[in-house]
């Protein structure tokens, strides 16, 4: 009685040691699911390999904008290079921290280094307040120093900052009700195509450009003056956008060119693995068959 | 020295953006489509209050209407 209730179990427990066993053990998988995963990757390596082409044709253009608008920057401050304008050092007036970051992700790590650098200015100086340019450092931000933030802009990054865009930035936020002793516009500056650096550039408040060692050499009414900061506040957004937009573009190129060769690499190794897994299979049968074959002899 | 376009209440670059856009339209036009391209502008942004985010306006809308109010005062 116990025999026979046992002899169905023992046959079952020899079917399933009979079957075949992929090399490695640990991750055992039918062809099946080998193939569905080939397949997937693949298709994710055709998406990223799109990407990585738009990207670059779109490098091209933001690179040129880039060098355009850096020269186009850099000649606006020169006037507060000649005056010698530095900013007003301590006292009890707030700095305003602009982030020029943008709104698209899956371009490696150039936001996240935007929101350390920032951070960082937070810890030297916690007498801050933010404004963020883009939604991926507002995610950021708003987790670590939510509280500093007052203004966040979105919609940008689509396609080329243009000066359009940087002025009505620099509106809103010359309209903010503080009163900020300096303006640091934080940005991923371009260093080569592979190698970023957040960094800061000056917008001065109207006290320091008047208080300017060299000011005198120049003939300012004091009514322009506002008018040259603010002008001079979106030419430094203009430039930081302009100068970020081209990393982030080469900064996806490259991650989406690691994610391409990762998946190159996957495909390789799988396909491998699918290979000897259809023979392990075609073996297990074919023993099978010979054994039965000659079981059938006796 | 008092300028008009800041009696109205119009900021400086409130001034160089009315006036890009005359110098824009005035151009032949297939020069015009391309620099009309480079003026538009669809930002969105956002107000924050201690730490949370206020609703997300248009920054072309929001420009106006400051400067609405200002040319009042």
């Amino acid at each position: 009685m116990l025999s026979r209730a046992a002899r169905p179990a023992l046959r079952a427990g020899a079917a399933v040691s009979a079957r075949p066993v992929a090399p490695n053990a640990a991750t055992f998988a039918t062809l099946r699911e080998i193939e569905d995963r080939l397949k997937s990757i693949r298709n994710i390596e055709k998406i990223t390999k799109t990407m990585k082409i738009v990207a670059s044709t779109k490098l091209t253009r933001a690179q040129r904008a880039m060098t355009e608008s850096r020269q186009y920057g850099m000649t606006s401050n020169t006037v507060f290079e000649n005056a010698e304008t530095k900013p007003i050092e301590g006292e009890d007036k707030k700095t305003l921290i602009v982030v020029a970051s943008s709104d698209k992700g899956l371009c490696g790590g150039i936001h996240s280094g935007l929101s350390k650098c920032v951070r960082r200015m937070l810890v030297a100086n916690p007498n801050c307040d933010i404004v963020v340019v883009g939604e991926k450092c507002k995610a950021q931000l708003s987790r670590s120093n939510g509280r500093n933030v007052v203004l966040n802009f979105g919609g940008i990054g689509k396609d080329i900052p243009t000066f359009t865009d940087a002025q009505a930035i620099a509106d809103q936020i010359s309209l903010l009700p503080g009163d900020y002793a300096s303006i640091q516009i934080v940005y991923n500056k371009f260093i080569n195509a592979t190698s970023y650096e957040a960094t800061p550039i000056e917008a001065f408040s109207e006290e320091a450009i008047a208080s300017s060692p060299n000011f005198s050499a120049f003939e300012i009414d004091d009514e322009v003056l506002a008018n040259l900061r603010e002008y001079a506040l979106s030419n430094s957004l203009f430039w930081a956008l302009a100068e970020g937009h081209a990393c982030e573009q080469s900064a996806r190129r490259n991650a989406m060119d690691n994610a391409s060769k990762n998946a190159g690499d996957m495909i390789t190794k799988y396909q491998i693995l699918f290979n000897r897994t259809r023979q392990a299979v075609i073996t297990g049968e074919l023993v099978e068959i010979i054994t039965g074959a000659a079981a059938s002899e006796e | 020295m008092a300028f008009a376009w800041k009696a109205s209440g119009l900021t400086y670059n409130k001034y160089l953006s009315v006036a890009a856009r005359v110098v824009r339209r005035s151009l032949k036009d297939d020069k015009r489509l391309a620099a009309e391209r480079r003026g538009e502008m669809e930002l969105r942004f956002a107000k924050w209050n201690n730490g949370k985010q206020g609703d997300m306006k248009s920054l072309a809308d929001a420009n106006a209407a400051s400067m609405a109010e200002a040319a009042g005062t």
